[in-house]
């Protein structure tokens, strides 16, 4: 990667790049299910997890628990225009772990290691506190467990990441399963035509 | 060392005295006098606590400092609101480029500093509002780290330049012509010497003594100038849920934090002092 690559341009080119795999995947899905239908999602000011205000509280895992998906069809999304990209993240790492001899914390926080990061933009070598990170999530390991979005969210941190429905994973019961356990009635349900508009904004914002 | 709550001025509300809904930045000046900047206002208020005047801002205000002369500065977006010891406005420095969001203002014997959150720097003017260079803003290669929206900085009495920068837990000097001279703090979730999180800390002031807050959870401190934790001064006293609480120090040793929730100036004095 170029040196010269400026941070903006950078940032652009991996959102460029989300779209276009987001697009491909649980979009595609949603368009086959057009015609009225409707699809389950969380609400992420409802969920307990991404819901501003709710500070030192566990980490709510009804999305892991009671979906009758295998692995849950709720997985961490990560938004890369609200990420800060941050050298120690709270929901890559479980910042209350001993500080290693890289004066980072030593464990990381995904119970599953289901985020990757790697440094973007211009990496300093002589200083690792220096550098900014992506952040990806490996959906196919998360399981919708909420623990990285509960450490995410303001003020710890930018509020990035979020538990969605992936529609791709999701068999749309009629009664979901999740809903009805979730104390906060935090999947709705959403005509098909919002759902896919939520999800173009969402990656163009 | 230990600090106790002493006072508390301000909180939310319509009152003349209070805060409808932003308190961002906050400023002591020789004299005691507490100078805040909230929604688009600024307060000011005495030692006592009593609000002795206030006076309104152009645009919603972002942060305020008091200048050796009695000149108020209002940080701004795109802009720098300059006034009078009274409020009356008497100059307006506007730059679209190097003002972009005024989150903390600063001097040094010769100029006037300005935090501009959205280029992540610290801009360097002279009296005058002539451009002189920046500070901050990619030194080694990224420049400060700022995931949380505030530049913030104090100066000391021999023009170096405090700055915070919270994404890599770190307090950090630098020389008025942006030579980075050192720095303290590290990351440490556990030990309160260290800063936690993602972005600590967010605010920082200068007074015999480098004072610190952070956010999440909300926490003032005290460092003397080699990085050793003089004080944890508070944490619990605040709203779990505000970060970038401004803060400010006076030369009684007082030290004055901005909850940015419930829009409250908090006032700790040094114990036994």
């Amino acid at each position: 990667m170029s040196e010269d690559l400026s941070r903006r341009d950078l940032f652009s080119k991996v959102a460029r790049g989300t779209v276009l795999a987001a697009l491909a995947g649980g979009a595609g899905f949603l368009v086959k299910k057009a015609n009225g239908q409707v699809v389950w999602q969380v609400n992420a000011a409802r969920c307990i997890n991404s819901r501003l205000g709710e500070v030192g509280v566990e980490a709510c895992n009804l999305c892991t628990t009671e979906c009758v998906v295998a692995l849950s069809a709720v997985r961490a999304v990560n938004e890369y225009s609200k990420c800060g990209r941050c050298n120690i993240c709270p929901a890559y790492f479980n910042i209350t772990s001993a500080v290693n001899e890289q004066g980072q914390p030593s464990e990381k926080l995904c119970p599953r290691d289901a985020i990757a990061r790697k440094p973007i933009g211009k990496a300093d070598p002589e200083d690792p506190a220096n550098n900014f990170y992506e952040y990806i999530i490996d959906e196919e390991k998360c399981d919708g467990c909420g623990k990285c979005v509960m450490q995410c969210k303001d003020p710890l941190g930018l509020g990035s990441i979020t538990l969605r429905v992936r529609y791709d994973k999701c068999v749309n019961c009629n009664s979901c399963t999740i809903s009805r356990a979730c104390p906060q009635h935090a999947l709705v349900q959403l005509p098909v035509e919002e759902a896919l508009q939520q999800s173009v904004l969402k990656r163009t914002g | 060392m230990q600090y106790r709550h002493v006072q508390l001025i301000g909180g939310k509300g319509t009152a003349p005295d209070r805060f409808a809904a932003t308190l961002r930045g906050i400023a002591v000046d020789a004299h005691g006098q507490l100078y805040a900047a909230g929604d688009s206002e600024i307060k000011v208020f005495d030692a006592a606590g009593r609000l002795k005047k206030r006076w309104r801002t152009t645009r919603p205000v972002l942060s305020a400092a008091v200048a050796g002369d009695g000149a108020v500065y209002a940080g701004q977006l795109r802009q720098i609101e300059i006034f009078d010891g009274d409020g009356k406005l008497v100059n307006t420095w506007r730059d679209e480029r190097l003002l972009g969001r005024v989150t903390a203002i600063g001097f040094t014997k010769d100029g006037v500093l300005a935090g501009d959150a959205a280029d992540r720097a610290i801009r360097r003017f002279d009296r005058s509002g002539k451009f002189v260079n920046n500070i901050g803003k990619d030194n080694r290669v990224n420049g400060l780290l700022i995931p949380n929206g505030v530049v913030d900085f104090a100066v000391d009495e021999h023009d170096t330049i405090y700055a915070a920068n919270p994404g890599k837990h770190r307090v950090e000097r630098y020389s008025p012509g942006g030579e980075l001279l050192g720095h303290i703090g590290r990351f440490d979730g556990v030990d309160p010497a260290g800063f936690t999180g993602c972005c600590n800390p967010t605010n920082v002031a200068v007074r015999k003594g480098v004072f610190t807050t952070e956010k999440a959870g909300p926490r003032v401190k005290a460092y003397d100038f080699a990085g050793n934790l003089i004080a944890v001064i508070a944490a619990d006293v605040f709203d779990a849920n505000c970060k970038n609480m401004s803060i400010a120090a006076d030369a009684r040793g007082r030290v004055y934090v901005a909850d940015t929730v419930k829009l409250a100036i908090f006032v700790f004095e040094p114990v036994n002092v």
